[in-house]
């Protein structure tokens, strides 16, 4: 026969346990809604730099299957990697209006921007930038497009764009297309002119 | 006394820490994107696969299809259960049909249900020496079909007679390009609203054989326009028709 006092300790212990498990697997489950979601990921704002300019953006308009040049103000520094990232946040901008002209997920943004050899530019996009793309062959190129037109209005001099997502290579934007390869600048605005 | 019973409170215990084990060790986590390996798959196909490639006498010409995504990959989600990789999958069952009307052998590269990696869909396509290369996507925004040539991100010359993988679509472009506009033609004819474009779509640059993808195009709000059987089936006759057309500019494979 076990002692009463005995049972109500075991019993106690059970429970604890049984409670710390549902707390721990509750726990998992919101952090991982969380990052699926982008809010862990999602980058402060950037405190603004250089001088306010009125610089050209090409935005992709869905409803239209277009892209159109369009005019907005941006703080534009003089480095030109920072001017990098400020122009392609520029589009992005853009996107994450009310209504949106190209929806894009809460959180898509640059984390920061690489410049090698001075012609050559590594965009290193957060995760729901990709994760939240919507999956479609014409809306994933317009995206990339209207971003790397922009860029090359913006910053002259780069030939050549990557685009990387949270620091890492990926074979595709939204499972069509290709981020593996080195984007040529004439040739994306060769393709531009096809969504005029 | 149920608490005289030592073999309750063991399974109790043990229970309690199974609970704690799953929380630690990540079992919530979501089910890691396993993707099976073409052969079982096509195996387990009663049409012609890469697997199920045991004809005795090859074709001179062979067309591969490519119906995108699959598996736990759905690519565009239209509706709760309509999914680009099911509509992707009906059209090339019904452009192979088609082409092997016209005399035109046509193997699928996937006839199930299944996740090929991109690269892999690459392999498969040029180790059967494919004379061309079709991917069957469906997405949005618009109305109609949109037929893609692949667009190389940079001329990259062959290195001591060895492509690069990411260009070795370069030597066949032009055959690509040529017959994207045979497609396009053969669409516009039937009164499709076509868009003839280019693009960075993964695998096309990937392919040795000249190589293009058709999309079925559709809006959100008219998502239900896509399963129509009577669209399927004369987009898969246009295209069809296309490729018959140009065959004989293509050459018999090597």
């Amino acid at each position: 026969m076990i002692p009463r006092h005995f049972q109500i300790t075991i019993s106690f212990l059970l429970a604890a346990i049984l409670i710390a498990g549902i707390f721990i697997i509750e726990l998992r489950h919101s952090e991982e809604a969380k990052t699926q979601q982008g809010l862990a990921t999602a980058p402060d704002a950037p405190e603004a730099q250089g001088k306010e300019e009125s610089i050209p953006v090409l935005v992709a308009y869905d409803e239209d299957m277009a892209l159109r040049w369009r005019r907005t103000e941006a703080f534009m520094p003089e480095e030109r990697d920072l001017r990098a990232r400020a122009a392609l946040r520029a589009v992005l901008a853009q996107y994450h209006q009310s209504p949106s002209p190209h929806p894009l997920a809460s959180g898509a943004d640059i984390r920061e921007v690489y410049l090698l050899n001075d012609d050559t530019l590594l965009i290193d996009t957060t995760a729901p930038f990709a994760d939240g793309h919507p999956s479609s062959v014409l809306l994933e190129e317009m995206t990339l497009t209207s971003l790397i037109e922009t860029l090359a209005a913006n910053v002259p001099g780069i030939t050549k764009v990557k685009f990387l997502v949270e620091g890492k290579e990926r074979q595709t934007l939204a499972g069509h297309v290709d981020l593996m390869n080195f984007y040529q600048l004439n040739e994306v605005h060769e393709l531009a002119k096809e969504f005029e | 006394m149920l608490w005289s019973r030592p073999y309750f409170i063991r399974v109790a215990i043990v229970s309690g820490m199974l609970l704690c084990w799953r929380g630690f060790s990540g079992a919530s986590q979501q089910p890691r994107f396993v993707m099976p390996s073409p052969s079982p798959a096509a195996s387990a196909s009663p049409s012609p696969t890469p697997a199920g490639a045991e004809k005795t006498t090859e074709p001179e010409f062979l067309v591969i299809i490519d119906p995108s995504h699959g598996g736990d990959d759905r690519g565009v989600v239209f509706a709760p259960r309509i999914f680009e990789k099911d509509l992707t999958l009906a059209l090339g069952r019904l452009l192979r049909k088609e082409l092997q009307d016209r005399g035109i052998a046509a193997h699928l590269l996937r006839d199930s249900d299944i996740g090929i990696p991109l690269e892999r869909r690459a392999e498969l396509c040029n180790q059967q020496r494919a004379s061309l290369y079709i991917a069957v996507h469906a997405g949005e925004p618009g109305k109609g079909v949109r037929v893609y040539s692949p667009l190389l991100p940079s001329v990259q010359q062959p290195v001591s007679g060895f492509l690069s993988w990411d260009a070795a679509q370069a030597p066949v472009l032009k055959n690509s390009n040529a017959i994207a506009g045979a497609v396009t033609h053969e669409l516009r004819k039937k009164d499709f609203k076509v868009q003839d474009l280019r693009a960075f779509l993964r695998p096309l640059n990937n392919i040795v054989a000249p190589a293009i993808a058709v999309e079925l195009a559709a809006n959100r709000s008219d998502f239900h326009s896509l399963e129509s059987a009577r669209l399927q089936d004369a987009v898969a006759a246009a295209v069809a028709s296309g490729i018959a057309q140009v065959r004989s500019q293509l050459g018999v494979r090597k």
